[in-house]
């Protein structure tokens, strides 16, 4: 057996199933949404068993683009996922920085930091939506509320009355209606995910070089100047990294959408395919090869962009 | 100007006091070496020159004016570190620029002090690269380059050479002694290695456990070592210390005897020994003498082409006026 051969055979097993797993789920979604393929026709009982003579040819695919949900769908992906990054990775960076320093409780604040990150996606939505954002009975509702009472107590009183008199009463928000349903996913994601940045961040933070710092100081820098120059770029990897992953993970959030909303208003690539998926099979695989596609295009320009502002 | 004076300065780090209270004046355009064995304090007391450690009491002044409380930036001096702690995102370029751009200077006067500060360097050719793809050397002109374009009222060097090798370190110490010809800036030193220190200083601090041993030249302190720790500290090798009846024959505790001012013979002479190793440098050979009953150890320095081997007997005769004496303190007498 010549030299080559040896290590190529040894590491053939492995090769196979990463073919395998990768191949075979992707070649059956390019096949189903070629064809025609639905779970349930009493018309068309043909349609329900795969096979190559319901050929559609491009047909699902445009059904998909022609729906009227397809572009909304495409919009608040990139709503919900771009939102979510831009706040994880700026908190994440402000936290980051700020419990880098030594303080008394440092443990325990990192540890109850850490924490949202390993609550379960669908827990953290009911928590959020019931307990947090109800705008009756969750903490919205009574905050809203007992503001509201403290002004009218204030509008009552001497001297100042008039004054409050002039604020208006404040309306809690409903977050599960059609406008805000999108928002509340925001929120409860970001909330989870920002102790995954923070957790990238300090553990960067804590390699950065310290005599870096006392020559910026020496130097004249200020704070933020230091923070600009030195802290920023040396997080830029770090970012990186929290954007692929946070962008890989948020192109596909599905429980949050359903236990918020059930898609009313709010609605990603996902969960799309979850409604075609409900009876027309190749619908659903022709979302998901446009779900594939987007987020090889988000990928694509992430890269590039963090790349080009972070690197230099 | 550059004139640094420090006034019964101390630093604790909780309760323990590492520099007990100094004092100690730099002229300007003097070039002070600290030298002292590891955790002597004397990166310490650097540090607290340049304003990033703080005194525990005691005030520095700098030409004159009090600048104990004064920011680190505003001091006027510029530091040199052992990691050369330069950024790695930034081109040579924009490193050796950045402490001007701080300053808000305008874009074409930093350029052009870049650009001088480089030339006088030799870095024209590496401006836009970034320090990860520069020599330790190069990297190490890069941290002087940026810390020469400020114009500082001194250079504070913080054990720069340590991370070069060999042949590079003794370049480096030419030009850093060559820059300090140039701009006769005050120049603030701190190694370990009394070779750097001899080779560079106007004025070399001894120091041990954060107290001052000796200030002085670096022939004064050869010549002149105020107490036993000086005078082993300083020359290489080592000076030889003998106690005992040999040094009571000069009324002293201890007699200290250079190794080249020993005269050696292979037929008579004041000590007897026992050749041990013997280190051929070539213009000079070190002979490591064994059993003569004063020492563990005694090391000579003699001409380069003798031929001595392991285990001849050998006759070492000091030379009586270059016998130093100390006492039972172990100061000089």
């Amino acid at each position: 057996m010549s030299d080559r051969k040896l290590p190529r055979l040894l590491q053939s097993p492995a090769v196979i199933l990463l073919l395998i797993w990768m191949l075979i789920p992707l070649g059956m979604t390019l096949y189903f949404s070629f064809i025609r393929y639905v779970l349930n026709n009493l018309r068309r009982p043909e349609w329900t068993t795969p096979s190559l003579s319901n050929w559609r040819g491009f047909g699902n695919y445009e059904f998909v683009l022609n729906s009227k949900d397809f572009l909304f769908a495409i919009q608040n992906s990139l709503l919900i996922v771009c939102s979510i990054l831009i706040l994880t990775v700026v908190l994440g960076v402000l936290i980051a920085v700020l419990i880098n320093k030594t303080f008394p409780g440092q443990g325990i604040v990192r540890v109850l930091l850490i924490s949202p990150f390993f609550v379960m996606p669908a827990v953290n939505a009911v928590l959020w939506i019931n307990m947090i954002l109800d705008p009756v009975l969750g903490l919205q509702g009574i905050a809203v509320g007992s503001i509201n009472d403290m002004l009218d107590t204030l509008r009552n009183a001497p001297l100042v009355g008039w004054f409050f008199s002039l604020w208006p009463e404040l309306e809690p928000i409903s977050f599960r209606a059609t406008q805000t349903s999108a928002y509340a996913v925001i929120i409860m994601v970001t909330w989870q995910w920002t102790p995954f940045a923070v957790l990238i961040f300090m553990t960067s933070l804590q390699s950065e070089d310290q005599q870096q710092k006392e020559a910026a100081v020496l130097d004249g820098a200020s704070i933020w100047s230091q923070f600009r120059f030195l802290t920023l770029p040396h997080l830029a990897r770090p970012i990186a990294i929290v954007v692929m992953i946070q962008a890989i993970f948020h192109l596909s959030l599905y429980a949050e959408i359903e236990i918020v909303s059930r898609g009313n208003g709010n609605k990603n690539l996902p969960y799309l395919i979850g409604e075609f998926a409900n009876n027309n099979i190749g619908a659903a695989s022709a979302t998901g090869i446009f779900a594939v596609i987007l987020a090889n295009i988000v990928a694509f320009f992430l890269l590039r962009m963090i790349g080009r502002t972070l690197m230099e | 100007m550059g004139r640094i004076q420090l006034k019964s300065v101390t630093k604790s780090f909780g309760d323990i006091q590492v520099i007990p209270p100094l004092d100690l004046t730099i002229e300007d355009g003097e070039f002070a070496v600290f030298v002292g064995p590891s955790g002597c304090g004397k990166s310490t007391l650097l540090r607290m020159i340049a304003g990033l450690e703080d005194l525990t009491s005691g005030d520095i002044e700098i030409d004159g004016e009090i600048a104990t409380e004064v920011p680190p930036a505003q001091r006027g001096l510029a530091m040199v570190f052992q990691s050369y702690a330069l950024y790695p995102h930034m081109t040579v370029r924009k490193n050796i620029g950045f402490p001007l751009r701080m300053a808000k200077m305008a874009q074409a006067e930093i350029d052009q002090r870049v650009e001088t500060a480089a030339k006088s360097l030799n870095l024209m050719d590496y401006l836009d690269r970034k320090p990860a793809d520069l020599s330790g050397g190069q990297r190490q002109r890069v941290a002087i380059g940026r810390a020469i374009v400020r114009e500082p009222a001194a250079f504070l060097f913080d054990e720069p050479l340590s991370n070069l090798d060999a042949a590079l370190r003794v370049g480096m110490r030419l030009e850093i002694g060559e820059l300090h010809e140039r701009l006769k800036t005050t120049m603030i030193y701190v190694t370990h290695d009394q070779v750097e220190a001899m080779t560079m200083a106007n004025k070399i601090v001894v120091l041990r456990a954060g107290v001052i041993e000796q200030v002085g030249s670096p022939l004064e302190l050869y010549h002149k070592p105020r107490n036993e720790f000086v005078a082993g500290f300083i020359g290489s090798p080592k000076m030889n210390l003998v106690k005992g009846s040999e040094a009571e024959k000069h009324e002293a505790a201890t007699i200290g005897i250079r190794p080249e001012h020993t005269d050696v013979s292979m037929t008579d002479g004041a000590w007897k020994g026992r050749v041990g190793v013997a280190e051929h440098l070539g213009s000079d050979t070190f002979i490591h003498v064994h059993d003569t009953g004063l020492a563990d150890m005694l090391t000579v320095r003699v001409n380069g082409d003798i031929s001595v081997k392991h285990g001849d007997t050998i006759y070492l005769t000091p030379q009586a006026d270059q016998i130093h004496k100390f006492d039972a303190q172990g100061m000089r007498i």
